[in-house]
């Protein structure tokens, strides 16, 4: 399964796409099943560049009580920085944060680290 | 200190209003990113995992309290009002908005700060000796000469589009703090037989991937020849550096790949070429500059204050801050006072804007408008009375800045790594935060001694690893962060790097293999070694066996 993110233009800040926007939130980010409408949406993302930079897919999986994304690098963008948890989405708090503070497990990622090579 | 005059700031105002428009026409979709990203990059604007990242220079780490005072207010403004001192003696704020951009920049320029070369394949912001214009071992100020350098080679179009990006540190002194033998260009100013200034050159150090120390290609350079013979260095490097792989496109790994004597040879060929009197400074010029360092009015003071005497008699914490952070000036009564910016538990190289401000005070009232950064991610105030230690002492302990800690065990440097940097692999961050409260007890690590231990979050090197007394690089294993210890580096007068002491260990692991090699060092040590010393003449068995007994 497949989340689409990227960084907000204006501001930096990680967004997700919702299938029909951009949230700040992972909750409401879209799950791709299948690989090809993942990618048609990221597609798709790369021409809205006035709203975000670098879109990319990321792994997600289920967890206890909801899904995450797999690899840490991926937690901590949804979550903020955990040496300041003040910092960050997890300033908010509520129960989808929650569900990402306690997720486990490791792929993998280098998250936009090819996207700012290839530059 | 160095002021800038009508030519800098016109100079700083028109690159503002440039970045302005340039940001206009992004946000207004007139550029892709792509388009976009070299030009926010040449003005110090990241993007990072979080929000973009402004990395503001600050040549040769020197700050007045103005310009401490308007970092303070930017970071208050328009980020988190906190900021993080890097390895480089810059700072970066991990919180900005792109359209604020603009705006920060024109504030920063108010002051004269800017982030002009804090990005890109050009020369770098420059480094020096923090201790310069203080210290008694010095010749001559660095900072004259990193000044020199920064003004030449600010937006020098023929070193724009180097290979790779290219650090110069500048020092004056026999012992080295400035880690000249990591940089692309290490240069130490000294006297020769004549009493005249000269610079060896050291060319080819850097870490990363691949680390090298800088070989030396000239022992003596008069110093009117400076500007010459670094452009002779510069278009050898820009004729032959390797554009083709990202990984070998430093300098380091082409004066390794000639040997330093040919590489050292074809520079000499070119400086033969070059018409010298075009390129090097002229001497009202550096006269110029020079007047900008004129040391400020020092007192003529007795050596021993007796204030200062009797309040650390009386003061234990003021005794431990001033056997650990306070050190000799070569102005007798006077002294240089360390910052540690690595108090317990805190995220080392951060500060908030408040400390900002504190520290902007002190340098303004005890230490002549001046302080400093150090690549150890540490401030300094380099001119104190001593008999102002004790005032000061209090005021840092008031703003949490009184950590009596440097050069120990948990003054330790360590890049934002996975918690800020997107090119990251693991945290260092917390890394660092656990060790430093195994030995919070300032006591103990009083007892281990000196140990610097060097953190990054990937082979980048931001955090020297390479070159720790211990050495913790983050690596990525099957998508767990992952970290591999090395022993016996230095990045001092005994450069060295470290060699790998075994496989990676988990983050759980690390702080207490950290306390199994002090063990190790603390049965092993004799009279008057550091951990380094025991380390170079035990080597790394007795600490291996320590750190990996266990899994056998
Ligand atoms: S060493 Fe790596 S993780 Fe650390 S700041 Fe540098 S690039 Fe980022």
């Amino acid at each position: 399964m497949k989340a689409l993110t990227a960084n907000r233009l204006t501001d930096g800040e990680v967004v997700f796409w919702t299938g029909a926007d951009w949230s700040e939130r992972f909750i409401q980010a879209a799950v791709f099943e299948e690989s090809d409408v993942a990618e048609g949406a990221e597609a798709h993302a790369k021409s809205q560049f006035t709203l975000v930079v670098d879109p990319y897919l990321i792994e997600v999986a289920p967890v206890g009580g909801g899904l995450a994304p797999v690899s840490y690098r991926e937690r901590v963008r949804a979550m903020g920085p955990t040496n300041k948890p003040d910092h960050g989405k997890q300033a908010v708090g509520g129960d989808d944060i929650a569900v990402l503070a306690g997720a486990h497990g490791a792929a993998r990622s280098k998250g936009r680290v090819d996207l700012i090579r290839r530059k | 200190m160095y002021r800038y005059d009508d030519i800098d700031r016109e100079m700083l105002a028109d690159r503002v209003a440039e970045f302005r428009d340039q940001c206009g026409r992004r946000l207004a979709g007139e550029m892709t990113e792509d388009q976009f990203k070299p030009l926010r990059l040449m003005n110090g604007l990241y993007l990072q995992l979080h929000a973009y990242m402004l990395r503001i220079a600050i040549p040769y780490g020197s700050l007045n309290a103005a310009q401490l005072r308007k970092l303070a207010q930017v970071s208050r403004t328009y980020d988190r009002g906190y900021g993080h001192f890097t390895t480089r003696t810059n700072l970066q704020l991990h919180w900005i908005k792109l359209k604020d951009a603009p705006d920060i920049l024109d504030e920063l320029a108010g002051v004269g700060l800017h982030a002009i070369q804090t990005s890109g394949n050009c020369i770098r912001n420059l480094t020096a000796d923090p201790h310069a214009g203080a210290t008694a071992d010095e010749v001559d100020d660095p900072r004259i000469w990193a000044e020199a350098i920064r003004q030449w080679s600010t937006f020098h179009p023929e070193f724009s589009f180097l290979p790779r990006k290219f650090k110069i540190a500048v020092t004056a002194s026999p012992k080295d703090r400035g880690a000249i033998r990591v940089y692309d260009i290490g240069l130490r100013l000294h006297r020769d037989d004549e009493g005249a200034l000269n610079f060896e050159v050291l060319v080819g150090g850097g870490l990363g991937r691949l680390p090298h120390l800088g070989p030396v290609i000239r022992e003596r350079l008069p110093v009117r020849h400076l500007l010459s013979y670094l452009q002779a260095i510069l278009r050898v490097y820009n004729r032959h550096g390797r554009r083709d792989n990202i990984h070998k496109a430093r300098i380091k790994i082409l004066v390794a790949s000639l040997g330093a004597t040919e590489f050292a040879r074809q520079v000499e060929e070119e400086w033969s070429l070059t018409d010298k009197e075009a390129v090097d400074l002229p001497a009202t010029e550096l006269a110029r500059i020079r007047a900008g360092f004129a040391p400020a009015g020092f007192e003529t003071l007795p050596p021993l204050s007796a204030t200062f005497e009797s309040a650390r008699a009386a003061d234990p914490a003021l005794a431990r801050f001033a056997r650990r952070n306070v050190l000799p000036h070569k102005h007798p009564g006077y002294a240089l006072v360390n910052i540690s910016l690595k108090s317990i538990g805190e995220t080392p190289g951060d500060c908030s804007a408040e400390q900002m401000d504190v520290v902007a005070d002190l340098a303004e009232r005890y230490s002549m408008n001046e302080a400093r950064v150090t690549y150890e991610q540490n401030l300094l105030l380099p001119h104190v009375k001593l008999d102002d230690v004790p005032a000061v002492h209090a005021a840092l302990v008031d703003a949490g800045l009184a950590t009596a800690n440097i050069a120990l065990i948990s003054d330790i440097i360590a890049c934002p790594g996975l918690d800020y940097c997107a090119l990251a692999n693991a945290r260092a961050i917390p890394i660092a935060q656990d060790i430093a409260r195994r030995f919070a007890d300032p006591a103990l690590a009083e007892t281990v001694g000196e140990l610097k231990i060097k953190i990054s979050g990937c082979i980048n090197a931001c955090g020297h690893h390479h070159v720790g007394h211990i050495g913790i690089l983050g690596v990525d294993k099957k998508g767990e962060e992952f970290y591999q210890l090395s022993l016996g580096g230095s990045a001092e007068d005994d450069a060295a790097l470290g060699q790998v002491l075994g496989p990676a260990l988990s983050a759980d692991r690390v702080a207490p293999a950290i306390d199994q090699l002090v063990e190790v060092y603390l049965r092993e040590r004799r009279e008057g070694e550091r951990f380094i010393d025991t380390f170079r003449r035990a080597g790394l068995a007795p600490f291996k066996e320590a750190v990996y007994a266990q899994a056998h």
